[in-house]
């Protein structure tokens, strides 16, 4: 699913963002991303999706070799991943169900598919009640609730969540952990950064400890120590 | 299909945003080219009618009574030699009498009055280059069969004089009013991929192409262009349908100017109208597509 190999990520003005990192993540796993804020969680990530290009090393995600995939060919690469961010990113002007059915429409389903396709996710990420709310009405785990079924619209074979829980309080992330992890069982790869070392500890996955760009360790059923 | 309905959506779901500045564009846009529709026209109608007398007589001389019409012949011969002249006819006073009446047929006062043994014979003069009447009237000066020469040249070229400086100074307000409607285009298009900045991440990271998240703007730009153009052309082919019954048509000018230039002229401005919103929109929102 994603193979890395002596991946180098360098800013302009030579801050090292990630040295040398190697790993890879088979279909269907549950990985947590851990480190320090600034030891390259994000930037992990965003190599994955395209939005930074690596300086050095080869990437490889969901079968496609994206070390030096054209501009133009990144949306197709998208099209195939689903993205969660700290900050849901919500239209402040639509409803939940605008928000999620925003996906598909861009995506170019037609309108009764949107909105079949639209009831179903929110009935997988449990926002019947807040159908109809504005995010200004939804609480901080609703938010990333809906920005995860946004993300769910493309049926992407994997999931890469920034710090989906850096904003909610210890329930509300167990309860986004949870719809992650049972996303995860549905046959969704998963990919999920954080610094929440309660989160991690509990759930006994595999871990990859990131620090100062560097991959500390990679553990099956690893521990935020 | 669903894709084309959420462009064109969105295309005037921008528009709605800034209501006053479309409509500042449009206006820009509509001066614009309609400063280049009539100032295209009326340079073809000039063009038209200098063509027409181009291909008249282009030197007329008046001829000296007292002398013998066989000088008149001599004249006549050494001009047709010129390899400047394509044709010289020569003008009795009997001619020029049925000439005069016919001109002056609505005045027949001026007519019984006139004392038409005062009306010259004369050599009319027909050049291969207009131009060149300047040539004749050095050779014929000073001859003693003629009396006075006249060319259109003159006149003609003195129109076209005038005609080009009003061609000039309509064009470069052309160019600064369309100009106006350029950067008036690209910012309203920037204000709207503003204020829908957080739309355009969120399609960018769903994987949208650029391309898909460039056509509603493009779809704008092309539109208020169109419209301001279109709204053009219907006042430019108004000004010109209320010219041909004017004053001026019957007098001087012949207002006409053929339909296949109208058309041409017409389908180039809304061609011009199409890629000025197509470059407008390119410029407008390439800073908020690469953030």
């Amino acid at each position: 699913m994603i193979k890395l190999e002596n991946v180098s990520l360098v800013f302009q003005g030579g801050s090292v963002a990630l040295s040398n990192v190697s790993t890879s993540i088979s279909e269907g796993e549950f990985v947590y991303l851990i480190g320090p804020s600034g030891s390259g969680k994000s930037s992990f990530l965003k190599l994955l999706y395209k939005e930074y290009f690596a300086t050095k090393g080869s990437i490889e995600v969901v079968d496609m070799d994206i070390t030096s995939l054209p501009k133009w060919k990144i949306p197709v690469l998208r099209r195939k991943l689903g993205i969660v961010t700290q900050e849901p990113q919500l239209l402040e002007d639509r409803t939940t169900f605008e928000n999620i059915s925003f996906a598909l429409e861009i995506l170019g389903y037609d309108s009764k598919e949107i909105e079949q396709k639209t009831s179903t996710l929110i009935d997988l990420v449990e926002l019947h009640e807040s159908v109809y709310k504005f995010p200004y009405q939804l609480s901080g785990g609703e938010q990333t609730r809906v920005s995860i079924a946004r993300a769910l619209a493309s049926n992407p074979l994997l999931l890469l969540c920034d710090e989906p829980t850096g904003n909610l309080d210890p329930d509300l992330s167990i309860q986004i952990t949870t719809l992650l992890e049972k996303i995860n069982r549905a046959g969704t790869t998963v990919i999920m950064a954080t610094h929440d070392s309660s989160i991690v500890n509990r759930r006994k996955k595999r871990v990859l400890q990131l620090k100062d760009g560097k991959l500390m360790s990679d553990a099956a059923e690893g521990r935020y120590i | 299909m669903n894709k084309l309905s959420y462009v064109v959506k969105n295309t005037f779901i921008n528009m709605r945003r800034n209501p006053l500045l479309v409509i500042a564009t449009m206006l820009a846009v509509l001066v614009s080219s309609f400063l280049v529709f009539t100032t295209l026209s009326g340079r073809a109608v000039v063009e038209n009618n200098t063509s027409r007398w181009q291909n008249g007589v282009h030197v007329v001389i008046f001829l000296d009574d007292r002398v013998t019409t066989t000088a008149h012949k001599q004249l006549q011969d050494s001009l047709e030699s010129y390899p400047e002249v394509r044709m010289v006819d020569y003008f009795s006073k009997s001619e020029a009498t049925e000439e005069f009446k016919f001109l002056f047929k609505d005045q027949p006062e001026l007519v019984q009055e006139v004392d038409f043994e005062i009306l010259p014979s004369s050599l009319r003069v027909n050049l291969n280059d207009p131009s060149d009447y300047q040539l004749i009237i050095e050779r014929m000066e000073g001859n003693p069969a003629v009396k006075e020469i006249r060319a259109s040249g003159e006149a003609i070229d003195r129109l076209l004089s005038l005609t080009n400086t009003l061609v000039i100074s309509a064009s470069v307000f052309a160019v600064l009013i369309a100009f106006a409607a350029f950067i008036l285009i690209i910012n309203t298009l920037r204000l709207t991929a503003y204020a829908k900045r957080r739309e355009i991440k969120i399609m960018k990271t769903l994987g949208a192409s650029s391309t898909y998240i460039r056509l509603p703007f493009i779809f704008e730009a092309i539109f208020e262009s169109l419209v301001g153009t279109c709204i053009a052309i219907g006042f430019g082919w108004g000004v010109i349908q209320y010219s041909k019954g004017s004053v001026i048509s019957e007098s001087i000018f012949d207002i006409t100017i053929s339909d296949t230039y109208l058309i041409n002229l017409t389908l180039g401005l809304i061609l011009c109208s199409v890629l000025f919103g197509l470059f407008a929109s390119f410029i407008g929102i390439r800073k908020a597509l690469n953030e």
